[in-house]
């Protein structure tokens, strides 16, 4: 383990100074470059940074300005940030991929005079809305590919602004030392603009105290340490990124590795075999769909011992792998020599070509993530856990410890992190890494932090007898039933679209008897089921109304049921009655947003006439709905659908036939 | 568009006539290209640009004309010949090593420049792996060029149509070409792929000077990129120019007229 | 249990033998696209080039000699044949390569004498007895054919290092993908054919000291080509791994099929059993185990 100063009054420009002079010639940072990867060491990156610091001091950056990072993780761009903050500034990183009207907003209230992108696909983004922003003044870039011919004054190529830091630093000797001295460990160290879903982009500031004791826990939490590698690859801008990448290669002194391209991701990963993995549920299903792919297309034999051995992997993998931790062993000798074969014969080979073999802890978050998904990714030993975060407290506010872990809760709150349930149902933090502020927006930073210092996350949750934090929805949607039963619409769709033979579903129940629901089937899923059991059907509507499938879709609901059964707060929120929709709720049609949302209001008024038939007796429904044809047309569609009611469980149910599984 | 220093002619094509069996598929067609310009020869289907393309590179040998490359008139060369004077192609219908890698297929575009023989290779383990890496590395510039990092050690057979086109380009670029032939390089692309194309051919053109002469059957995309533009229309030069003559040319217009775009 | 092991050995040192030739058979193969029926033919003539060479000169001499004549008819072979059939139908170039093992039968042993010679390459021939304190009376092998099988084995190396380390084995790779493509990039068609033959000539040469020492070099020695194509049939034309293996399951199979069946259904069982296992095998994985599936798309 790096041994470092107390980290107390610390910032990252002074963790940079100490690694180059404790482990000058260890690895800091790799990227792999022309098809090699290329490593830079400690004092390598301290050089890098340095003359970087000099160029945009030369260029009269000065402490307190904001520095904007738009590209790519390249080791460019990483160095940026420290030069920025070296010299007392603020990186702000951009999302790569923002367009260039999006990213205006921020750059004007940013107030940005200096900026550093990656390549011609920035600049050119930048130089769009450079009329409008007379406030930037210089633009370095990286790859000067494509931009030999560019003429406009402001750009000057990421090479001579070192260049430049280089002659500064001989006319300036010390600049740099005397720089980081002055820096505070309460200075704001990075500006993390939240996406915005709701309302405009706002900035996040971080400062140096809050990130570094963040950034401390999480490396006790896994025994991070500088022997651990890390692939880089989600955005810079994205809170994740920072303080698993940049802030924690700062404190655990691991190396950064840099992939070639997004698209080589997955190659790279298998070559640096990081052992420590971020991603968001939509990576992890993306990778398993993949593998799946392949494995359909692979000969007989291997396809029947890949099927053999998951099948041994779901019935005592995650037990073995919790063993681990716990030490607690209940899996039969033979069942445990089987598992060694399946993971000489199958774990092994796959966890290598995903990049996995060394991976000891990896972690998701952000949105719930599907029970075979997750079971899919611990089965095979990989100690995949969910944690519980936001920008807004440096995400961190509640992780799962290694054998502690469930699949619908986040785990307990992190140490240092008091996490309360407002009467509202809404979660409030009182977290150590609590930003500072939202940039320039003085009311709304007041808005989300209550008089005692408690954040309002917006989410709702509670805790569960084992004291782990679970988080149903979002706090606005939560609604009671009658009988004053929490209602989280968005967690009984998440459940019931987990189910691969369900597309989307929607709840109702506010201020209801019940909660009933509304499913759109799977096309691709139900039809090749349907296909399988030779059942045909003409269309979406057709196959929708088939008793067959109402039967499947209703074991689908009654096993959501039955989960709910199991938990004290939402037993009474089971799904009563539900109606399989005659067709595919469509962003066109304005029922989904563009991103596949459910709008529930849209909703609501469209099918009163169906949630009206849900909470009656009737079981049947008429409805006409207008729908557009993918040639613009509008035409209008007639159709009566089921209504069906579905099983539900009572609390001693659910737990008496829990303990028979057991 | 761009600050790129036209030169002196490179490529100069008098008087070729080609004639299979009673076909006449060119004739007597004249035009030069200079070094460092896009040269785009376009015209309907049947137009005989193929055939030019096949004189130029020495498969087709002419009835009537010569060819002049760098100063030296050609008589007949076969198209090995031609390969080694710096003139490098991609065709029409794809022509790579569809169950070699991306790597392989564009490291058999050094061929050329390799200079151990199988010899030296049996007994000179050292020197020759030195000569690989050399080759791999200028390889490499090219993979990075193109952005196919993702793809180096893919089977070429796997890849969707596009991509193949794009390796096929840098497995031309491979040779290092002071010539570049390019038959048809957008046919049978999307809109997004085509922009792609464009855009490398213009970064090939300015990163690396190469001199490039691309056949097109649709006017559209060619206009934008070319620095002069040949029309042929039954085997016959009907116009020659800048984009926005040949635009308003109205033989070109006559010819293009009826045919659907 | 020792003798089961024995004949087990005894089948792969004969497989690894058919492999060898099989070898011969899949480089021109992948290449050219030429079945070459003259393989057998090329390891006859190797075989008695080293014999006839060794009996005058020292026997790397020989060796070289041999390898140079290999050269000289695969120079030939391209000047003579090849060349003037480009791009006619398979069975064209096949029925040729019939032609050139009537020409080089008879033209080897009108130079080089068509009576029996011997290849001693200084091996010891008496077996050894080994393990014997494992199986009871020990397990019977021959020095000759371990040595046999370690030469073999390095050639297998040697060619799969050259096939993927080398810019020579890599254009060989890029005229099997595609001629025309290969052409086109101004890689020489010529050039690399007479690289194949030769390869495969001396391939054929390895194959034929190994079978001349083992059985005299004699004109039976051409038809042992004949074993090579079960042994092609069951790996796959263009797979040399699958060459490989396959040499080694008939060999392996033919040799327990004569020891338990023999006594069942009679001998002479290693006479037909590679061709009836290469039949099953057209008949229910005709692409052989590592070959290329070949699917006609409609």
């Amino acid at each position: 383990m790096v041994a470092l100063a107390s980290s107390m009054n610390s910032t990252f420009p002074r963790m940079l100074l100490q690694h180059s002079r404790t482990r000058p010639n260890a690895p800091a940072m790799r990227e792999k470059n022309l098809g090699i990867w290329q490593t830079f060491t400690w004092v390598d990156t301290l050089e890098r940074v340095r003359a970087l610091a000099g160029g945009l001091a030369a260029l009269g950056f000065k402490r307190g300005d904001n520095l904007a990072i738009i590209g790519e993780n390249r080791p460019q761009l990483y160095w940026a940030m420290m030069a920025a903050q070296a010299l007392g500034g603020v990186p702000v990183p951009f999302y790569q991929d923002g367009i260039a009207s999006e990213m205006k907003i921020v750059l004007e209230e940013a107030g940005i005079q200096f900026a550093v992108v990656e390549d011609q696909e920035q600049v050119d983004k930048l130089l769009e809305i450079l009329t409008d922003l007379p406030a930037i003044k210089h633009v370095a870039f990286d790859d000067p590919r494509g931009l030999r011919h560019y003429q406009q004054p402001q750009l000057v190529n990421l090479d001579s602004l070192c260049d430049l830091g280089r002659e500064y630093a001989k006319s300036h000797p010390d600049f740099f030392e005397k720089s980081v001295e002055q820096g505070r460990a309460d200075d704001v160290a990075v500006m993390l603009y939240t996406s915005g879903t709701t309302g405009a982009p706002k900035g996040v500031c971080q400062t140096h105290a809050a990130l570094i004791a963040t950034a401390e826990v999480l490396r006790e939490f896994d025994n991070l340490n500088a022997d651990d590698n890390v692939l880089c690859y989600l955005p810079m801008a994205w809170v994740g990124d920072f303080l698993y990448s940049f802030a924690l290669t700062h404190v655990a002194g691991f190396c950064l590795n840099c992939p070639e391209s997004p698209e080589t991701v997955l190659t790279d990963m298998k070559e640096i075999g990081p052992s420590f993995y971020f991603a968001p549920p939509r990576v992890y299903e993306n990778i398993l769909t993949q593998v799946m792919i392949r494995i359909e297309d692979a000969s007989t034999i291997k396809r029947k011992l890949f099927h053999y051995f998951m099948g041994v992997a779901k019935r005592v993998g995650m037990k073995i792998l919790d063993a681990k931790s716990t030490g607690v062993n209940n899996v039969s000798l033979w069942d445990r020599m089987l598992y060694k074969l399946g993971e000489i014969l199958i774990y092994g080979p796959l966890k290598n070509v995903l990049g996995m073999s060394r991976v000891r802890v990896a972690y998701t978050g952000g949105e719930a993530i599907g029970p075979d998904l997750f079971d899919f990714y611990r089965s095979l030993g990989i100690n995949l856990k969910q944690l519980y975060g936001m920008t807004e407290t440096c995400v961190t506010v509640a992780m799962q410890r290694s054998g502690e872990v469930k699949l619908d809760t986040v785990g307990k709150p992190m140490p240092g992190v008091t996490v309360k349930i407002a009467a509202s149902g809404e979660v409030l933090v009182l977290s150590p890494g609590m930003m500072k502020e939202y940039y320039k927006k003085p009311a709304d930073t007041a808005e989300v932090i209550d008089e005692n210092g408690y954040f309002r996350t917006g989410d709702a949750g509670f805790f569960d007898p084992d004291g782990h934090l679970k988080i149903i929805d979002r706090a606005k949607d939560v609604g009671r039933l009658k009988d004053g039963t929490l209602f989280a619409p968005k967690y009984l769709e998440n459940k019931l679209k987990f189910f691969p033979h369900v597309k989307e579903a929607v709840a109702f129940g506010d201020k209801s008897d019940n909660a009933t629901a509304m499913i759109n089937i799977d096309m691709a899923a139900v039809g090749d089921w349907a296909e399988r059991r030779n059942l045909g059907y003409a269309g979406y509507a057709d196959l929708a109304a088939k008793t067959d499938v109402y039967e499947l879709i209703r074991d689908c609901v009654a096993k959501v049921n039955f989960d709910l059964a199991s938990d004290p707060n939402l037993c009474g929120s089971q799904i009563k009655r539900f109606v399989i929709l005659h067709k595919e709720l469509d962003a066109d049609d304005g029922e989904l947003t563009r991103t596949r949302k459910v709008r529930r209001r849209v909703i609501g008024e469209k099918y009163a006439k169906i949630i009206d038939a849900l909470y009656s007796l009737d079981e049947s429904v008429l409805i006409e709905a207008q729908m557009k044809f993918e040639d613009g047309r509008v035409g209008i569609v007639k159709a009566t659908l089921k209504i069906e009611d579905v099983k539900t469980f009572t609390p001693a149910e659910a737990a008496s036939s829990a303990k028979k599984a057991a | 568009m761009s600050a790129r220093k036209i030169g002196e002619v490179i490529l100069k094509v008098e008087e070729i006539s080609l004639a299979f069996g009673g076909v006449q598929a060119l004739s007597n067609i004249s035009f030069d290209v200079r070094e460092h310009e896009v040269r785009a020869i376009i015209g309907p289907n049947g137009a005989g640009k193929s055939s030019m393309l096949n004189v130029i590179n020495g498969v087709y040998h002419p009835q009537k004309g010569s060819v002049t490359f760098k100063g030296e008139k050609r008589a007949q060369m076969d198209p090995h010949k031609v390969a080694s004077q710096g003139v490098a192609r991609t065709f029409q219908n794809i022509a790579l090593f569809k169950g070699m890698s991306v790597l392989d297929n564009l490291m058999t575009g050094r061929t050329l420049m390799m200079k151990s023989n199988l010899f030296q290779q049996a007994f000179y383990w050292g020197a020759v792996q030195r000569e690989e890496i050399k080759h791999r590395e200028r390889v490499e510039e090219i993979i990075d060029f193109l952005e196919i990092q993702s793809i180096r050690k893919t089977p070429v057979g796997r890849l969707p149509y596009g991509l193949q086109k794009r390796v096929e380009l840098g497995r031309a670029l491979a040779a290092e070409p002071t010539l570049l032939l390019l038959d048809e390089p957008m046919a049978g692309m999307n809109v997004e792929e085509k922009q792609d194309m464009c855009r490398f051919v213009l970064d090939v053109n300015e990163e690396f000077g190469t001199t490039i002469v691309l056949i097109e059957h649709d006017m559209g995309v060619v206009m934008d990129i070319s620095d002069r533009v040949v029309v042929l229309d039954y085997g016959k030069k009907i116009g020659d120019g800048s984009p926005d003559d040949v635009r308003n040319n109205q033989a070109v217009i006559d010819a293009y007229l009826g045919v659907a775009h | 249990m020792g003798s089961f092991i024995e004949v087990v050995l005894g089948g792969l040192m004969a497989g690894l033998l058919y492999s060898l030739v099989a070898l011969g058979f899949v480089l021109i193969f992948k290449a050219s696209g030429v079945f070459n029926f003259a393989q057998g033919a090329m390891v006859l003539l190797a075989a008695l080039a080293f014999a006839r060479f060794s009996e005058v000169m020292p026997m790397p001499l020989a060796f070289i000699l041999a390898a140079l004549v290999m050269v000289l008819v695969a120079f030939m072979i391209e000047k003579l044949v090849l060349r003037h059939l480009v791009n006619q139908e398979g069975i064209i170039l096949f029925l040729a390569t019939f032609g050139i093992t009537y020409f080089i039968e008879g033209a080897g042993q009108l130079i080089f004498g068509s009576d029996i010679y011997r290849i001693d390459l200084g091996l010891p021939k008496e077996p050894k007895i080994i393990l014997e304190s494992t199986f009871d009376g020990g397990i019977l092998i021959s020095i000759e054919d371990l040595v046999a099988a370690a030469v073999a084995g390095f050639l297998v190396l040697l060619l799969a290092l050259f096939f993927q380390k080398t810019s020579t084995g890599r254009a060989l790779r890029a005229v099997a993908d595609d001629h025309q493509a290969a052409q086109s990039i101004g890689i020489p068609l010529n050039r690399i054919w007479v690289i194949v033959w030769s390869v495969s000539g001396f391939v054929a040469l390895i194959a034929g000291m190994i079978w001349g020492s083992k059985l005299g070099v004699q004109f039976s020695l051409a038809l042992v080509a004949l074993k090579a194509i079960p042994v092609v049939i069951l790996g796959g034309f263009t797979s040399v791994p699958g060459a490989i293996l396959g040499g080694l399951i008939i060999g392996v199979g033919e040799k327990l099929a004569e020891v338990y069946l023999g006594p069942i259904i009679g001998g002479g069982i290693e006479n037909w059993f590679a061709y009836a296992l290469a039949l099953m095998f057209l008949l229910f994985r005709p692409e052989g185990l590592f070959g290329e599936r070949h699917i006609d798309r409609v």
